[in-house]
């Protein structure tokens, strides 16, 4: 059974009352564990793809199934609750909330998931231990290098166990030796604890990692192929 | 967290929450201090009339309060004496005559109410003595007169000057008597000390010519604010023929302005609250379009829109708390401080006297105002959270983690 399917999904744009087709007609089935990229050149749709698959926004029509249940059509309460349950997302400018440290940057989604103080700092220490980012705890984003938030970010979005974890353009900003760390980083948290990671990106570092890269065009998938 | 995440957020454009709490300090100063300065006023007003003349409790024969005719004298004075012998909350009291009359002068004469007084039990009820500016108040000659200021330069004397007093008599003749002026007094008000003259209880009778009669029992008690039951009570234990009033009976309008000034206090809070509310608008929109990039982050991550809202109204309730807090601190020190030393309004001394009032003021901080206070500025403050966390709790994710 795929984890995520999309069935016959368009998404159109208003741009100043001109309908624009971000997204036409995909179709796609994502399984559990996969390390998944979606590249292509700017304005092909892969973000337009990534906020659909990750519940930020609702196709024009078509359909977005996760095991089975169609969550297009969800309410934006219960949308909430789905991305805060199942999803984990990285941001290309890593978006860590500027007044909180390292350790409450992590512990932030799990206390929204009401998870104990107690359970939450030791959850977060542990992890940012096997991310190697302990010692970055009780530093604000602002007293961490590109490389550090983002490694943070991935705490972040990793640390409530999430089915999937969207990553957009993750390596954007960061100079190539980091990129290469968080890229393996990644590729390890996907092989030991089978999280399945999408990534919308055209970064080559990105590219070459990826188990199943999808090539987006003019909105539509142009290649889907698994290494 | 969420508590923790709405202080750190005030404190990311400190300049700004400064500002906002420094406003809110202000508002809440002067709520306090127009509170207290007019509280203050009414009630300098209030004590001046109950010290001058009127006490706590005042006993006439029935009808003289609507009708002061010289012969409704209060009738079966020693059970009245018993009566208030009796009565626990009675401290002190003193007998008067009161009539009205002319007080002439060599050179004018004035319209007047004659007080006879027992000067030595009436030093206890009124405080006519603590405000001699000239003289004494009376040395035990039968033709003393003590008058007020503004009288003695309407007729143009001074101490030892002689003046005419002419009065009615029950009789319909004329009484009159010479008196030599033995004190001059001063009260912060200024009406009242034009036409009121004392002269001894004894040469009034005589004047009067009515005998050991008399027309008022001025009353003080233990504490002011027994006098509408105690009134009660000794409306009770005397008969019909006799009207008992407290101080709130004599002033009714005094009393309806303390009521009225509550309500202008309502209309002022409400005013002072419309202002900090747009205070409170303008700084927390502007601090959520601050962050609508930040905002689309957390409805990602799975924040819900309730957290959202309660943060912004957090980041607000600490704004106006902090400020009500320091507000009623430096608020409460600033009326404390003068209620010691006073406000000296002399520049306006003439209208105040008018009025009844010193023209040092000594605000007086009521707890009442001081708890409205408390609680209406957190109340403000929330009420100007919600249209910025509505605001906030629209944003489309997709839009907001894209936002510049």
């Amino acid at each position: 059974m795929s984890l995520i399917k999309t069935e016959n999904v368009d998404k159109i744009y208003q741009d100043n009352g001109v309908p624009v087709e971000a997204l036409k007609n995909i179709n796609l089935e994502i399984s559990e564990g996969e390390y998944m990229v979606i590249a292509g050149p700017s304005g092909s749709g892969k973000t337009t793809l990534l906020n659909l698959l990750g519940a930020l926004d609702k196709p024009s029509s078509g359909k977005i199934f996760f095991e089975n249940s169609d969550y297009s059509k969800l309410r934006r309460k219960e949308l909430s609750s789905f991305r805060l349950h199942n999803l984990g997302f990285i941001f290309q400018a890593y978006n860590l909330i500027p007044v909180l440290t390292a350790l409450e940057n992590i512990e932030f989604s799990m206390m929204l998931l009401g998870i104990p103080e107690k359970v939450r700092k030791e959850r977060a220490m542990k992890l940012m231990a096997e991310l190697e980012i302990d010692e970055l705890a009780n530093k604000r984003p602002n007293e961490m290098s590109g490389g550090q938030q983002q490694r943070v970010a991935v705490a972040r979005a990793i640390v409530n166990n999430p089915r999937i974890v969207l990553a957009d353009e993750p390596t954007a900003n960061l100079d190539s030796t980091t990129a290469k760390r968080l890229l393996d980083l990644m590729l390890k948290m996907n092989e030991q604890k089978n999280i399945t990671f999408i990534f919308s990106s055209h970064d080559d570092k990105v590219i070459e990692r990826a188990k199943r890269l999808i090539i987006l065009r003019d909105g539509q998938i142009q290649n889907d192929k698994t290494n | 967290m969420l508590f923790k995440l709405a202080w750190r957020n005030i404190w990311r454009n400190s300049r700004r929450s400064i500002i906002v709490i420094g406003s809110v300090v202000v508002g809440v100063i002067a709520l306090l201090l127009i509170d207290s300065l007019d509280n203050g006023f009414l009630n300098q007003m209030l004590f001046n009339q109950i010290s001058s003349n009127v006490a706590h409790i005042q006993i006439h024969k029935k009808g003289f309060n609507n009708n002061k005719k010289l012969q409704s004298f209060v009738p079966g004075a020693e059970k009245v004496d018993e009566t208030l012998a009796n009565e626990a909350h009675v401290k002190h009291f003193s007998k008067r005559v009161i009539a009205f009359g002319l007080l002439s002068s060599a050179s004018n004469s004035s319209g007047i109410y004659i007080y006879g007084v027992n000067p030595g039990k009436e030093k206890f009820v009124s405080y006519i003595h603590q405000f001699i500016v000239k003289g004494k108040y009376f040395t035990g000659g039968e033709r003393e007169i003590v008058i007020g200021e503004k009288l003695a330069r309407k007729l143009k004397v001074s101490l030892g000057d002689k003046v005419v007093a002419l009065a009615n008599t029950p009789s319909g003749s004329i009484g009159s008597e010479v008196f030599r002026v033995v004190g001059i007094f001063k009260t912060p008000n200024s009406e009242f000390d034009k036409i009121h003259i004392y002269i001894p209880i004894r040469t009034a009778q005589k004047m009067l010519d009515i005998g050991n009669n008399f027309h008022e029992y001025a009353i003080i008690l233990d504490n002011y604010k027994n006098a509408k039951s105690v009134a009660a009570d000794l409306k009770n234990k005397l008969d019909a023929g006799y009207e008992v009033f407290s101080y709130e009976d004599i002033l009714p309008l005094l009393l309806l302005q303390l009521d009225l000034f509550k309500e202008m206090m309502f209309i002022i809070n409400l005013i002072v609250g419309l202002a900090l509310i747009f205070g409170i608008i303008n700084a927390m929109l502007m601090s959520v379009f601050e962050r609508i990039q930040e905002i689309g982050v957390l409805m990602s991550i799975g924040m819900k829109n309730i957290k959202i809202f309660l943060m912004i109204v957090f980041e607000a309730i600490i704004l106006g708390v902090s400020g009500t807090i320091l507000g009623i601190i430096l608020g409460y020190a600033l009326t404390q401080t003068l209620a010691v030393y006073g406000i000296d309004l002399s520049i306006f001394s003439d209208s105040l006297t008018s009025f009844g009032v010193g023209s040092i003021i000594y605000p007086i901080l009521s707890l009442d105002n001081l708890i409205v206070t408390l609680f209406m500025i957190p109340f403000v403050s929330v009420i100007g959270a919600i249209y910025p966390a509505i605001k906030a709790i629209r944003l489309e994710p997709v839009n907001a983690i894209r936002y510049i």
